[in-house]
């Protein structure tokens, strides 16, 4: 007999009231914090997963997503940040999501609490943060006072401040120099800075061909899409793109716009995007959550939740990640279908799936058309609590392509629909 | 144990045990919990498919929930095995059992 036939056979037989603590999923408070690729898809999908019975509130201090993946073009200005956002409307509309503008000022574990900037207090029993990443700026001597006085910009969350690094590149004379800084890895969107000096590369192709591009990378080669790039670089901006492996920046000079490195002489440039080390999002650390090295936040991959916290869930950028792991868009999203699947079923007294899987896919401009992508599945291995790639899965593209520039943008537009639509 | 296999004892022992002692039901647990189950595996093509396969307009990726099951599951093979070539999916394919893929073509399907 058919499975599931002979499911259906038992379940059309019954006609009793519900068991185990399907009551829970319909009485717990449910917070999500963070709006992000994550966070969005995690309130999302509790409320699918569900059947639209679980109470969700996302606590979002932004009126509107705006996508990190493809911001690169905005700061290479062949797009607009507008081109990137989408609004949380159908969140709330469409799935019944409780969304609340504000920022949450700190945690209480105890109390199962949340304490917002507003004042308000918001109680929970399940808490799934979602917070993305934090520079950590004191890590490099004189990066806070460079931002302060607008010498440096990260632009590694977009929003204005991409547009300002774009604008920054506007404003350079021709001939001027680009320099971008690499922190070990691992940190948010491992093929990022690498994109990024396409993007800068492309425009200065165009507009200031007489400009320079240094990347200065802390680590030992290029992190991700290595021979991609480097052959994009020589082939598409050959004499622009300078790529300087184990630069270690330790210090830099908002006032004279110079870098200093752990080894090698300084450096003077002009416009400076020095990328300092990431850690887990604010929250997540304030609250004692990030116990990996006080940096990332440990989970339990079955269900993202906490090792330090129970009923806390971390997902996204904020986790120690498993190995060949990114911290990506795409990831995030993945992380938080299986940790709403994981707290719909747990809630409703079911064991949850011992078997997940996540998929990443990573795609990065080279030019404004042509791209090339990294991909990967990411099977829980039970033996090893933990994820870990399938042998033969996954790759990188053979070579870039205005196909893949077309497919990359219908990744955008489908995923910020699952993520938000 | 599989975990479909494992659903599977596990259904039947909750039903049969729930039958005899508690009276009461089991049809929602056990059909819900097979569908997060197959609903959850399926999302794994939602970031690039659209949610339920459903994908945006002019989004340039293949409507897969346009697909009936049977064909889905001969894409999903045939790019698993090298027979379609492409550029993600054949590299995403090969990181599913066929058992997955089964179950993914079942729920996302379009339905008859």
């Amino acid at each position: 007999m058919d499975r599931r036939y002979f499911l259906g056979t038992l379940g059309a037989l019954a006609a009793y009231p519900s068991i185990g603590n399907a009551t829970n999923l319909n009485k717990a408070e449910i917070v999500v914090v963070g709006g992000g690729y994550g966070g969005a898809t995690a309130a999302k999908y509790l409320r699918l997963f569900s059947n639209n019975t679980a109470k969700v509130t996302l606590i979002e201090p932004n009126a509107q997503f705006i996508s990190c993946p493809l911001s690169n073009l905005v700061v290479g200005g062949s797009r607009s940040i507008g081109d990137l956002t989408s609004s949380y409307a159908n969140l709330k509309t469409r799935h019944g999501v409780k969304v609340i503008k504000d920022y949450v000022a700190s945690i209480d574990r105890d109390k199962k609490t949340l304490k917002l900037s507003s004042g308000t207090t918001v109680k929970f029993d399940k808490l799934i943060l979602s917070p993305g990443v934090s520079m950590m700026t004191d890590k490099i001597e004189g990066l806070a006072s460079a931002n302060q006085m607008g010498a440096t910009i990260q632009a590694w969350k977009a929003g204005t401040d991409t547009v300002a690094l774009h604008q920054q590149l506007a404003a350079m004379t021709d001939g001027g120099v680009f320099a971008i800084s690499i922190p070990l890895a691992p940190y948010r969107c491992p093929p990022g800075p690498y994109e990024r000096a396409c993007q800068v590369a492309s425009y200065f192709k165009k507009y200031k061909p007489k400009s320079k591009i240094l990347v200065l990378d802390a680590n030992q080669d290029i992190v991700s899409k290595a021979a991609l790039f480097k052959k994009a670089w020589a082939e598409e901006y050959p004499g622009m793109i300078e790529y300087r492996p184990q630069f270690n920046v330790t210090e830099v000079d908002g006032k004279t716009k110079t870098i200093k490195f752990e080894v090698q002489e300084d450096i003077k440039a002009d416009v400076l995007n020095i990328l300092p080390p990431m850690r887990a999002g604010d929250i997540a650390v304030n609250a004692g959550i990030a116990n990996a090295n006080g940096r990332w936040a440990e989970v339990n991959f079955l269900n993202f939740e906490s090792t330090s916290a129970k009923d806390i869930h971390v997902l996204g950028d904020s986790i120690q990640i498993a190995p060949l792991m990114p911290k990506s868009g795409h990831m995030a999203n993945s992380h938080a279908k299986v940790a709403a699947a994981a707290i719909v079923a747990e809630l409703n007294g079911w064991d949850i799936n011992p078997a997940p899987v996540l998929t990443n896919t990573c795609y990065s401009f080279i030019d404004s058309q042509q791209v090339v992508h990294v991909a990967s599945v990411h099977q829980y291995n039970a033996a090893e609590k933990t994820f870990k790639t399938v042998a033969g899965s996954g790759g990188l593209s053979k070579e870039p392509s205005i196909l893949e520039g077309v497919y990359a943008w219908g990744w955008a537009k489908n995923i910020w629909a699952d993520t938000l639509g | 144990m599989n975990f479909k296999k494992y659903m599977s004892f596990r259904a039947i022992a909750i039903t049969f045990f729930s039958c005899l002692c508690f009276n009461v039901s089991v049809t929602a647990q056990t059909r819900s919990a097979q569908d997060l189950y197959q609903r959850s595996l399926a999302a794994t093509c939602a970031n690039c498919h659209g949610t339920d396969g459903k994908g945006q307009e002019n989004a340039s990726m293949p409507k897969i929930d346009q697909l009936t099951s049977e064909q889905l599951l001969t894409q999903l093979k045939a790019f698993k095995s090298g027979a379609r070539t492409g550029t993600i999916m054949p590299q995403l394919a090969k990181g599913y059992t066929d058992e997955q893929m089964q179950t993914i073509a079942d729920y996302l399907g379009k339905k008859q």
